[in-house]
Formats: C-alpha cells, structure tokens, sequence
C-alpha cells in the first residue's frame, strides 16, 4: 500500500474572472475614454433624434402616404398651410443637401458620414495598447511570467474587450438607425449608400470588432502602440474603400430587369444601359440625341423607347437583400476578426518578445 | 537534489546566431545561486529558458522536476526580469492586486507585511518609488507567490550599493526562511561570496566553472571567488580567440 499523495499545490488555472478583473483594472481609462466618445454622440442622436421623431409625427399626420411617397425631397406641392410648415420642419432636419459635409453642419445627412470614422477610431485607440503596451514598456517580462501564462491572459484580455467594444458600438448603431428611420420611411434615403450601410444593421459592430482585432494584431507584430495604431488605421481605411467601392456590390448576384427599372431610392442601382430590341447594345450617347428636347431631368420612358425599337436594362440590388449584404460583410468580418485575435495569441505564445 | 536541470539547453535568435549552446548545467535546490559571466554568454536566454518565457531550439530544461514554461513550472516559479518591469501607473495597492489575480497562490498578509517593513505605502504610486524600492515590490511580488524557486534576471544591476546590500540581504532570508531556491544572474564579480552559496560561471553558452563559493576557495588554494571567476573568464576568452583565429586560418 502506498501512502496516499498530499497534494502540495492546487494545479488548476488561474480563473478566468480574476484574470477579468486585470483587464478591467488595466483597461478601465481606455473604456472610460470610450465610453465618453459613445455617450456624447449617443446623447446627442438620442436628443436630436427626438426631435426628428416628433417633426415626423406632425408631417405624417399631416401629408398623406400617397403624397409622402412622390415626394421623396422635401417640395410639397398644395395642401394647408400648417403641412408646409411641418413639412418644412422635418426635413429642416435633413440639411439643405447642398455643399459639402463640413459647411452644411450637423444634421441627419452628415452625420452619418461623421460616424463612419467611429469603428476605425473606437478599434484602434482601444485595441492598439492591449497588448503592444506590455511589449514596449517591458512589463510582458512581467506579466507573461505570472501562474497564469500568458496565452490565458492575452485571451482574457482580447475576448472581454473585443465583446464589450462590439456590443458598445451595436447600441450606438441602434440609437442611430432609430434616429435616421423616420427619412428612410418618408423615403428621403434608401439604406444602401455607404454612410447608412456602414451605420446601421449590424456593420457598424462588425467594423468595430474588426478594427480592435486587426490593431491589437498589428500592436504584437509591430510590438509599439502608436505605430500599430497609425498602420492599422491605413489598412482599415483601404479595407473600407475598397469594400465600398468594389466588393459590396457583389454580394449577390445583381437582378437585371427591362423596363422601367427600379421605382423609389431604397434599392442599389448598379448600372442601366440599352439595346435594340433584338439585344444589339446601343450607346447611351445615341439615345441621348434622339430625345434631346426632353426637359432636362426626364428620362425617356419604355413607350418612347419602344418607338425606337430600343430597350433600356437595370442591374439593382433590391431593397429587400439589405439584410443579407449586412450579414454577408457582418460575416466575412467576424470571421476576419476571430482569426486575427486567434493569430495574436498565437504570436504572443510564439514570440514572447 | 536539483532545482534547475539543463541538458544539451540551446537557444538560437533568428539565422544562425545562437544565445545559448549546448548547455547542460544542474542548480542545486535550497540556496542561493549565482550565475556569472561576461555580457553575452548567454544568462539572460538560460534564465528565460527556465522560466518558460522562451522555447529551447535545442535540449531540455527542468524546474523542480517540471518542464519548463508547464503550469506547473509556472506555479513554482518566480521570476523578477532585469530592471523589475512592473505597472508604472499602479497605486502599490492595485499593482499587488493584478499580481494575485494572475496567480493561484497568494501570500497577501506577507506581501503587506513586507512592504510595510520597508517603508512603501500602499497608495503610493509604482512609478514613483525609488529604483531600490521597486526592485524591492517585485521581490515582494514574487515572494508573495509562494514559489520554490525565485528567479532574478541581473537584480543588481540598476541599484546603487545600499539597496544591493539590502536586496541581497532580503533574498537570502527568504531562502532560508521558506526553504526554497534562488537563481540570480550578475556580471558583476565583486563581493559574490556574501551573496551567493552556490556559483555557476558561464562563457559562450558554456559552464567554466561551478561549486560551491566555499569549495571553489578551497579548491583554487584559498583564492577569492572573485579570483577564481576572473581567471576562469580570462582562460575563456582566450580559448575563444584562439577558436577564432583557426577559423580564419581554416577559411583562407
């Protein structure tokens, strides 16, 4: 028989909620900072957003639908005077629509473009010292040598950060779509352009997410804060434009149609162009000489085409595949950001410094 | 018994140069041991092998029986780096308190014991303490852990001669007050014997020399340990200038 072993030491991890609460301790100013940014653009687009709420109710109840729907700009044509007075007042809200972001201030079509620049900046100042701190400062040779390693403790840091940043920008994004929902239901704007696509739903959190983990990767591969954070701002801003410009679009498989072609703003028009009647193309240049004398701003109709023996086609992307492009990218993104803050833990378990 | 095991140990950086080579060493448990050598002969990579913070290219370490760098090793070792790394902008308070919840076992009465000993306030911030007091927090720190064995990367270097005397003094009272191991790596030579029960000298990633600092007196007619160090490096590097010129005979 053999006298049963005492166990000298507990040979069990260290838990995860204390290695928390290191993260929280040393992350705490960073989420402070964070918090503030949120909080001042959520307070004001939740105020506002009242506001443009009440304006909506006054002109909705106001403006028939069928009117609201023609509309679609702001130029009311007859009714009472208190409708115009409505009319005008919501989309005072809007901005004139004219100049450039800056000079026409703040009001529900420039903030949207303001806000794009919020995941890239949220992610890079948040997820930039998460790590590379530790390496520039020295202290890794401290932390990386506690009882609880430091592979657990880099995923106890990226994995709270990465969840509390992602659900932060989330509800920001919410509060926005909320704000802006009352033009997308008048039909001022559709959800595709880029300033609301990367706003609403849920690419604003994904965007987040993807910038913390490409800049706490970029942090343990550059191994210094501010040259991981300036680096990763350049490739995020790429990223962005060419997602934007290029990819976004082709999502899905564009519904090419004849005709009319798509009634309203909400769907994403790629391209319309014409052919004969039996599918020779014809230049635009062509069709623009024959109807000449149309008032500027009226596009010929199929019937005036038809006399012509000429078509005119649409590749869109419906309105209603605006869910599915935003879990398309939510997706290639998400799955972007598991692998880099997989590809950082490895590094840090590789290449300790 | 052994505390730290090293066979065939190599470390190399990138392409070709080698930190470390071929190393095969034993540290012999409960006392307190130096590990001298000129900069560059690989200390600094041996005691990052032990403490699991780098992967040997080449060999074994073990650590009280464990692989280096396991849980296990973690646990039973501490280990304080060169120039005592801790969190600058950390009351005393919340830097202890980062410490325990990144370790399983913490001796938090003795850690506040210790630093109430030597003077250091709480709510003191880390940054602003003195070069002997830090160092001071982090052999707190580790000590607080409760390890068998507290690893010091070149603990002596940044202090002036009090606070090394006062370092040291602290190190061998925790070794012998817990009946545990201590490694430290120095290049300086001067005094070792008041410090150091045990000596290791090392030399291009090599053992020149290692006994107790009484045995090596004895053993080299009652010269100095500090004697007996210096010859032994100065043997070495003339073996590897020697070395060096062959190879430039041999490639021309």
């Amino acid at each position: 028989m053999t006298a049963a072993a005492i166990p000298a030491r507990m040979l069990r991890p260290v838990p995860w909620t204390r290695l928390a609460w290191v993260t929280w301790r040393q992350h705490r100013a960073a989420l402070a900072g964070a918090a503030a940014l949120l909080g001042t653009i959520g307070a004001y687009l939740a105020y506002t957003g009242r506001e443009i709420h009440r304006a909506y109710d006054a002109y909705a109840g106001c403006v028939p639908a069928s009117m609201r729907a023609q509309q679609r700009g702001g130029m009311l044509m007859g009714g009472a005077q208190a409708c115009h007075l409505a009319n005008r007042a919501f989309f005072s809200f809007y901005g004139s629509g004219q100049g450039s972001v800056v000079a026409s201030g703040l009001n529900a079509q420039t903030v949207p473009f303001l806000l794009l620049a919020v995941p890239v900046l949220l992610g890079a100042f948040v997820g930039g010292p998460v790590l590379a701190r530790e390496l520039e400062s020295g202290t890794f040779r401290f932390a990386w040598t506690q009882g609880a390693g430091r592979v657990r403790l880099a995923a106890a840091r990226l994995v709270p950060l990465a969840v509390v940043l992602t659900a932060a920008a989330y509800a920001l994004s919410a509060l926005f779509s909320w704000y802006i929902g009352p033009f997308v239901q008048a039909g001022v704007t559709g959800r595709y352009p880029m300033q609301l696509f990367g706003t609403m739903g849920t690419d604003f959190a994904a965007w987040t997410l993807f910038s913390f983990a490409l800049t706490a990767f970029a942090g343990v591969l550059l191994r210094r804060t501010v040259p991981a954070m300036a680096a990763s701002i350049a490739v995020l801003t790429t990223a962005d434009v060419v997602t934007i410009m290029a990819l976004r679009q082709h999502y899905a498989a564009p519904v090419v149609v004849t005709g009319a072609g798509p009634a309203g703003n909400s769907d994403l028009v790629l391209a319309n162009w014409y052919t004969t009647t039996s599918g020779v193309p014809v230049s635009q240049d062509t069709v623009l000489r024959a109807f000449a004398r149309l008032p500027f701003g009226v596009t010929p109709s199929p019937a005036m085409l038809a006399a012509h023996h000429w078509l005119q086609w649409w590749s869109y992307q419906p309105a209603s595949r605006w869910w599915q492009f935003q879990l398309t990218e939510g997706g290639w993104l998400l799955a972007a950001s598991l692998l880099l803050i997989t590809g950082t833990i490895l590094l840090i378990r590789r290449r300790p410094a | 018994m052994d505390v730290i095991e090293a066979a065939g140990l190599g470390k190399r950086y990138g392409r070709g140069k080698w930190g470390l080579r071929d190393c095969t060493l034993s540290v012999p448990a409960g006392c307190v041991t130096g590990l001298v050598g000129p900069n560059g002969s690989g200390k600094t990579t041996l005691l990052s092998l032990a403490v699991g913070m780098i992967r040997p290219t080449a060999g074994t370490v073990r650590v009280a029986g464990e692989t280096a760098g396991s849980l296990a090793a973690r646990d039973l070792t501490a280990f304080v780096a060169q120039d005592a790394p801790l969190y600058q902008n950390l009351p005393v308070r919340d830097m202890l308190r980062v410490a325990r919840n990144l370790n399983t076992r913490w001796d938090s009465d003795r850690a506040v014991a210790r630093l109430d000993g030597l003077g250091i306030a709480l709510k003191q911030r880390v940054g602003a303490l003195s070069g002997g007091q830090k160092a001071q927090l982090a052999l707190t720190i580790a000590l607080a852990r409760r390890p068998e064995l507290l690893v010091l990367d070149e603990p002596l270097a940044a202090l002036d001669p009090l606070a090394r005397a006062d370092f040291m003094k602290s190190v061998r009272e925790a070794v012998a007050a817990d009946q545990i191991s201590a490694v430290f790596s120095t290049h300086v030579v001067a005094e070792l014997e008041q410090v150091a029960g045990y000596l290791i000298v090392l030399g291009h990633g090599e053992v020149l020399l290692s006994g107790t600092t009484a045995g090596l007196t004895a053993a080299h007619g009652g010269q100095t340990p500090e004697q007996v160090i210096l010859s032994a490096l100065r043997q070495d590097a003339e073996n590897a200038q020697h070395a060096q010129g062959r190879a430039q005979e041999a490639t021309r």
